[in-house]
Parts: C-alpha cells; sequence; structure tokens
C-alpha cells in the first residue's frame, strides 16, 4: 500500500495525467475521446493511462468493445485521504495556536476596563 | 472546482491570528509554548530537546491515545524574531536520526518549512511554505505529485467522489 501511494504521487506529478483525471471525473469516456484535446498520439495517451493503471487510479473496462476509462475508488480515496490529512496536519495545528493565543490573552482581558468578555469573532484566512 | 495546474513543489499555507506578532513567535519558538499545541492532530507533544539557535534541534515525540509515538525533528536555519523562522523538517527516530516518511516513504525525507510573521490590521498574518529539500528528483516529483493532488481538490471534491463510486460496486 506504501509503494502504491508513492506510483499515486508520481502518477499525479504529470499535467497531462492531472488533466486525464480530472476529465475522467466527469464520467467514464473512451481513449479516443480522452486524446481529442491533448493534440497527442494515441501510443503517448497509452502510455499516460498505463502509468494511471498501474497507479490503481483509473480502470479499463474489459467486456465493453471501446474499452472505456474510469476512475478508480479504492486507490483514488487512499490518495485523497492522504492529501487530506496533510492539508489537516496544518488547518488543526494552527486552530490549536489559535486556541492557545487566545488563552494566552485572557488574564490580560479580565483586567481591562472595556467589557473585553465578549468573544470576538474567529479571523482566519486560509490559502 | 477540478483543474491540472502545473506541478508546483511548494506547499503554501496562510492563517491571520488575531494576536500581536510577538505572542505569535514566542508560541512558535519556545519550548513551553509549543508543547500546548505542535504536533500531529489527536497528539501530544514531548519535547526531548530544544535548541533555540541556527543549526540547533527541536526533537520530539508526538504521542496518541492509543499509545503509537511517532518521533519527528527540526534542524533550525534561520532565527529572525519575530518574523521569520526556517527549519529543515523531518520523522526520525527517538536519537534523532532522520527516518522515511511513515505514510510513503519514497517522499523527501526532509523539507525546508519557513514561517513568516507579518503585522496585520492589529493581528498576524502567518505563512507557511514547504518545499523538499536534500532530495533525489524522484523525491521531489512525488511531493509535486501530492502538492498537484491537493491543488486538483483530490483532499475534497475527489473524496466525495471516491465515496460516491465505492457506493456503487
Amino acid at each position: 500500500m506504501q509503494d502504491q501511494l508513492s506510483s499515486t504521487f508520481a502518477a499525479l506529478a504529470d499535467p497531462t495525467r492531472r488533466a486525464i483525471l480530472a476529465r475522467l471525473a466527469l464520467g467514464e469516456t473512451s481513449v479516443t475521446e480522452l486524446a481529442e484535446p491533448f493534440a497527442m498520439s494515441m501510443p503517448a495517451v497509452s502510455k499516460h493511462l498505463k502509468v494511471l493503471e498501474r497507479a490503481g487510479l483509473i480502470a479499463r473496462s474489459r467486456d465493453a468493445q471501446w474499452r472505456p476509462c474510469r476512475l478508480e475508488a479504492g486507490q483514488l480515496k487512499e490518495a485523497a485521504s492522504w492529501i487530506e490529512e496533510y492539508r489537516r496536519f496544518w488547518e488543526e495545528s494552527l486552530d490549536r495556536l489559535d486556541a492557545y493565543l487566545r488563552k494566552m490573552k485572557e488574564p490580560a482581558k479580565k483586567t481591562s476596563s472595556n467589557g473585553a468578555t465578549k468573544k470576538k469573532a474567529k479571523s482566519r484566512s486560509k490559502e | 472546482m477540478i483543474s491540472s495546474a502545473d506541478a508546483a513543489t511548494e506547499f503554501v499555507f496562510k492563517r491571520t491570528f488575531d494576536a500581536p506578532r510577538e505572542d505569535v513567535w514566542n508560541a512558535f519558538t519556545q519550548a513551553e509554548h509549543l508543547k500546548h499545541w505542535w504536533g500531529a492532530p489527536g497528539s501530544k507533544i514531548e519535547i526531548a530537546r530544544h535548541e533555540l539557535r541556527p543549526g540547533g534541534l527541536f526533537l520530539y515525540c508526538q504521542k496518541f491515545p492509543d499509545g503509537r509515538t511517532m518521533w519527528a525533528r527540526f534542524i533550525f536555519r534561520e532565527i529572525v524574531a519575530p518574523e521569520r523562522l526556517v527549519w529543515l523538517n523531518g520523522f526520525s527516530n527517538e536519537e534523532g536520526g532522520l527516518t522515511p516518511n511513515p505514510w510513503v516513504p519514497a517522499f523527501p525525507l526532509e523539507t525546508l518549512n519557513t514561517v513568516t510573521l507579518a503585522e496585520q490590521d492589529g493581528g498576524t498574518l502567518l505563512t507557511i511554505t514547504v518545499t523538499p529539500i536534500n532530495a533525489s528528483d524522484e523525491q521531489t516529483e512525488l511531493f509535486a505529485g501530492g502538492i498537484a493532488g491537493m491543488k486538483m481538490g483530490f483532499g475534497n471534491s475527489f473524496k466525495k467522489l471516491a465515496d460516491h463510486l465505492a457506493g456503487q460496486n
């Protein structure tokens, strides 16, 4: 599974492969249709599809004659969860820092004269 | 929602705090403050070493409620109070030796993390930049893939899509 995540991220590092994934997010499609917007030879597209297939991000149907490509749920979820975790690490760390900074300020607030007991709106901006 | 913008090797995160810059700086650079908020979600940290000087080591253990532990370290590079902190960031063993990322072993062992603090409307704007360092081309490419995945909305919209697809099977 660990190696699988590595090959998933390697697959994502290429802009054409990301564009293919973005297209497939709209629904399954044929290789011919996928190749259209890229001004790319069929073998070149097939190569990208093989990388995506090896990474477990897409699957190609065996039954239909036009062998449509579609996104694969399992590995997609694995990669999405990991990426979400990384973002969450920073998000939650900074939430805790925010809460801690407010706590640090509390003793000063109690002695201030302008009745600063009301909660201030949480101000934060995210990338 | 989903775009396929070029892969970058820089992860950037911004947040504003309703607190003076000095306070944010202190919270980020002093052991007695760090232990109250730093660490992976759900963990509490124990600090083994915290040497705030260029080349100094910050070595800590993240302890999870289920008993798991995970060591990590900073090597400080630049310390410019109260505006700029730069360190090499990585997972480690309890002696402080670098270890691979537990989830993606082929990731760069270390990233260069830069925190800048700017005064803004009485509060503080914090910007964190994370970029691979001392990494091979393959490691850097993996990192770029992760960042690209994040920008594509992998973390949010793709997760929902994956759940939806899984439900169909």
